[in-house]
């Protein structure tokens, strides 16, 4: 009983550590320094650092030190919690990091669950009512929304909705410099801003809910109790939501916590194009800088976050079929 | 499993929804549904501008990004002693100057009743500790390093409104340097051990004409609000808002911003419309083909650098990437709305003939280092389709911009493109770019890019103007510099770009320029009342 806990446990040990590990020595890789601008955009100005302040801030931030010098830092730092200083923004990663996750974590679960629902009801239905119109109509919209890239439909929802309709706000989280009088005036403003975004990301992920559940459903549906359930005359909603989809979500529920991983990817996407104040827009940015602390640190957390999930996944899993304990 | 006719439906139905969705979106290009039409705001009471935002740090000298608009911001705080109008520097904390001993003296005297945001006096003293303090401390905009050096060697008080600076030697861009430099107050800053990790709110308390009453970095939003007790001209508008925006033209069409950097090919929906005024900005940005004269030695004959020159069609360029929104660059490097621009320097005109002949049946091959943007690419397109007329081979090799950048900077290139900004700034930039010696230098994202080039009498020119202190003395080596710089081609200029600034004139047309920046969001007296 124990062992395969163990073995488990390592197994995401590793992992971890293979993350870490990348998450070093990739940023350092990619040709160009944290420190070197030539050029610039055409609105903006850019100073450059002279020779000195380069040799100062290299120093500063251990950049002159010995490649495995700096990678054992590396790992001694992260693994005391210790994210490192952003050469850019000049503040801790973690401050910079802590500021902004709420932001993405929210738009990836309430995303998430509004794809699961919605995604698994859709696919219930297209399975009761299998080569009939309503399920081909349903699996050929699906089968191609999920190919169009998120951030594409992010642009013509923002278009659609924000722009040409005027019903929602073309970008940010929360209205600029607004005072609330209430704790609910607040809420209701917060999720005006974040309804776009998160309409579009459940939009990009539903389709993998849908073909998940839709498959499950039909393998329940040839089985003999669905049959009895018929010969009962049992309605028709009952036969599906209760009998089949409740055997069916298992599967599904499987799914939830391993779409984490490319939720939080569609995520990155998304916020960049609503300009939506989470990591993603910091993410670019880091990579843009080359700051090489704040890479790593968005890094490590989103690894730890899908790791985490995984993890759960496992877990549920277990508990939700004996036949895997 | 689908039949063959399922499909066939299901796509016909999915065709329909595409056609409707198309068709509505199509609507809402052509109904004119632009909000223009603000209130005429009379009194410019309570005026609320609202403009393109985004995270570019706390608008402290230490803490603004170092790429982007987060140094203006910080300027709306932070007056210095000198600004810089549509001709050139004016008096501004200092009310008069004055130069001595040779260039080695500058005296400035400051205007009385100066506060400071928290009601302070500002006097000689805070001007002297900020120099101080910037010598310990640089701030992310420093002026004041020249070949490595600050340039301040001493700064004595005369009395609480008169203070005397002695620099190094005598050097023509000193007085901007010195001018140009915010103010901190002394009362605050004296404690404070580390600038880069300040981010109270004190450390926003400036005497400028803003305040700062909002921030949040993870928002990208700024809002300043005009300081009641400011002592200079009375502020045009009340509240500058800086607001996260996910597409600025969406943003602009919908009112959320009130200005808009337009591309030529949206121009025809705000030029001739009563609701709008757009002004070109300065072609202070711009595009250089730089050469390697290390890596390929075959460039440091001057006749096939004038091969490059004459073989580019640079007029094509401007018509084709920058869609007319241009101009052609100098080849004496400073734009034509330069205030030191020498129009009577040898021009290049595309001329293959002109080319062929100079490269004299040569043939030769080059590796074009390029960044990603899309303009860079076709910037580097057709410059190889012109090339492969006269014999030049290119070859091209698009990476992103800051790859592009480090390997420039490490001289791993044999031909690259760059664009960037201040085209139009002090004329010293020239020093900056043409000048070889060992040491590179300084704040211009332009210097030290030329290497193997060397030149002797620009050298020499380079020099001699950074000494003269008489603007007609001074403007004739600018002239001069520019002439020989334009026989040696050791660079080529390629276009200069002109944006467009798009506003609501109805709501607030005090937009202006000043003599060296391209962009009226970025000057302070684009807020301010004016003689």
């Amino acid at each position: 009983m124990n062992k395969p806990i163990i073995g488990k446990a390592l197994e995401y040990i590793i992992t971890f550590f293979i993350i870490l590990t990348l998450n070093f020595m990739v940023p350092r890789l990619m040709p160009g320094d944290p420190f070197t601008f030539l050029s610039n955009d055409e609105v903006g100005v850019s100073f450059t650092f002279t020779e000195e302040e380069i040799k100062k801030y290299k120093d500063y931030y251990g950049l002159n030190k010995p490649i495995t010098t700096q990678y054992v830092d590396y790992l001694k730092n992260t693994l005391s919690g210790y994210l490192g200083y952003s050469i850019f923004y000049n503040d801790e990663v973690l401050n910079i990091i802590t500021e902004r996750i709420t932001w993405t974590i929210s738009l990836v679960f309430i995303s998430t669950l509004i794809s699961a629902f919605s995604g698994s009801l859709l696919g219930s239905i297209s399975a009761y009512y299998r080569h009939r119109k309503i399920d081909k109509v349903l699996y050929f919209f699906f089968v191609s929304i999920s190919q169009i890239p998120p951030f594409l439909i992010g642009l013509l929802i923002l278009y659609y909705f924000g722009a040409y309709l005027k019903l929602f706000p073309l970008s940010g989280g929360i209205t600029p410099f607004m005072e609330y009088n209430s704790y609910w005036h607040k809420i209701i403003d917060l999720a005006y801003h974040f309804i776009l975004p998160a309409l579009t990301l459940s939009f990009v992920n539903i389709g993998n809910f849908y073909l998940v559940s839709r498959n499950s459903v039909i393998e329940i549906l040839s089985k003999d109790y669905i049959t009895t359930a018929k010969a009962k005359a049992l309605k028709k909603r009952r036969i599906v939501f209760v009998h089949a989809l409740r055997n069916a979500i298992f599967p599904i529920v499987t799914r939830i916590f391993l779409s984490f991983g490319t939720v939080i990817g569609g995520a990155v996407l998304i916020e960049n194009v609503f300009n939506y104040p989470g990591l993603g827009l910091l993410m670019k940015e880091a990579v843009f800088y080359r700051d090489y602390p704040l890479i790593q640190g968005i890094f490590t957390i989103m690894a730890l976050f899908v790791l985490t999930m995984n993890l759960l996944s496992d877990l549920i899993n277990k508990k939700l079929d004996p036949r895997l304990s | 499993m689908l039949n063959r006719k399922g499909i066939l439906m299901g796509n016909k139905n999915i065709l329909i929804i595409s056609f409707i969705l198309i068709l509505s979106l199509l609507a809402g290009c052509g109904q004119d549904n632009i909000q223009a039409n603000e209130k005429l705001n009379k009194n410019n009471d309570n005026l609320v501008i609202r403009l393109e935002g985004g995270d570019w740090g706390y608008p402290t000298p230490f803490l603004h990004y170092r790429r982007g608009p987060g140094a203006y911001k910080m300027k709306l705080i932070f007056d210095s002693l000198l600004e810089k109008d549509e001709k050139g520097l004016i008096p501004w904390l200092a009310k008069e100057w004055e130069i001595k001993n040779d260039g080695k003296e500058y005296i400035f005297k400051l205007n009385k009743n100066i506060k400071w945001h928290d009601g302070n006096k500002l006097t000689a003293d805070d001007v002297k500790f900020t120099f101080e303090y910037y010598k310990a401390h640089p701030p992310v905009w420093n002026n004041l390093i020249v070949n490595g050096k600050n340039i301040i060697e001493n700064v004595d008080i005369i009395d609480d409104y008169t203070i005397k600076f002695i620099v190094n030697e005598k050097n023509a861009t000193y007085l901007e340097r010195v001018g140009t430099m915010p103010i901190i107050p002394k009362h605050i800053w004296e404690n404070v051990k580390d600038p880069l990790k300040f981010y109270r709110e004190e450390a926003v308390i400036g005497c400028g004409p803003y305040k700062l009453t909002n921030y949040s970095r993870e928002q990208g939003i700024y809002k300043f609000k005009a300081f009641e007790n400011y002592w200079g001209p009375k502020q045009k508008v009340d509240v500058i808002e800086f607001v996260p925006v996910s597409d600025p033209i969406l943003a602009f069409e919908k009112g959320d911003i009130d200005t808009l950097m337009a591309s030529p090919d949206i121009l025809n929906r705000y030029e001739n419309n009563e609701g709008f005024k757009v002004t070109k900005n300065k072609p202070f940005w711009g595009y250089r083909l730089i050469f390697n004269m290390d890596n390929r030695p075959e460039l440091k004959d001057k006749s096939l650098r004038k091969v490059f020159a004459y073989g580019i069609n640079r007029d094509e360029l401007v018509q084709k990437v920058a869609r007319g929104a241009g101009i052609v660059a100098s080849m004496g490097y400073l734009p034509k709305a330069h205030k030191w621009y020498n129009p009577d320097i040898k021009k290049y005109n595309f001329d293959i003939e002109k080319a062929r002949k100079l490269i004299n049946g040569k043939e030769y091959s080059f590796k074009l280092l390029i960044g990603n943007s899309p303009k860079e690419v076709k910037i580097a397109e057709l410059i190889k389709l012109s090339l492969s007329k006269v014999g030049i081979n290119i070859e091209v090799k698009s990476v992103d911009n800051k790859t592009r950048d480090g390997l420039v900077k490490k001289g791993d290139f044999e031909l690259a493109i760059i664009g960037h900004g201040g085209w139009g700034r002090d004329p010293d930039l020239l020093r900056d770019m043409y000048y070889s010696s060992e040491t590179m230098e300084s704040n211009s994202p332009a210097s030290g890019s030329l290497p193997g080039f060397y030149n002797e009498k620009i050298n020499e020119l380079a020099l001699l103007q950074m000494k003269q202190l008489n603007f007609d003395e001074r403007k004739e080596t600018i002239y001069k510099l520019q002439e020989v710089i334009a026989q040696e081609v050791p660079q080529i200029p390629l276009f200069n770009t002109i944006g467009y600034f798009v506003f609501r004139p109805l709501k607030y047309d005090g937009w202006m320029y000043t003599y060296d920046h391209h962009y009226p969001e970025h000057c302070k007296l684009s807020y301010l009342e004016r003689k």
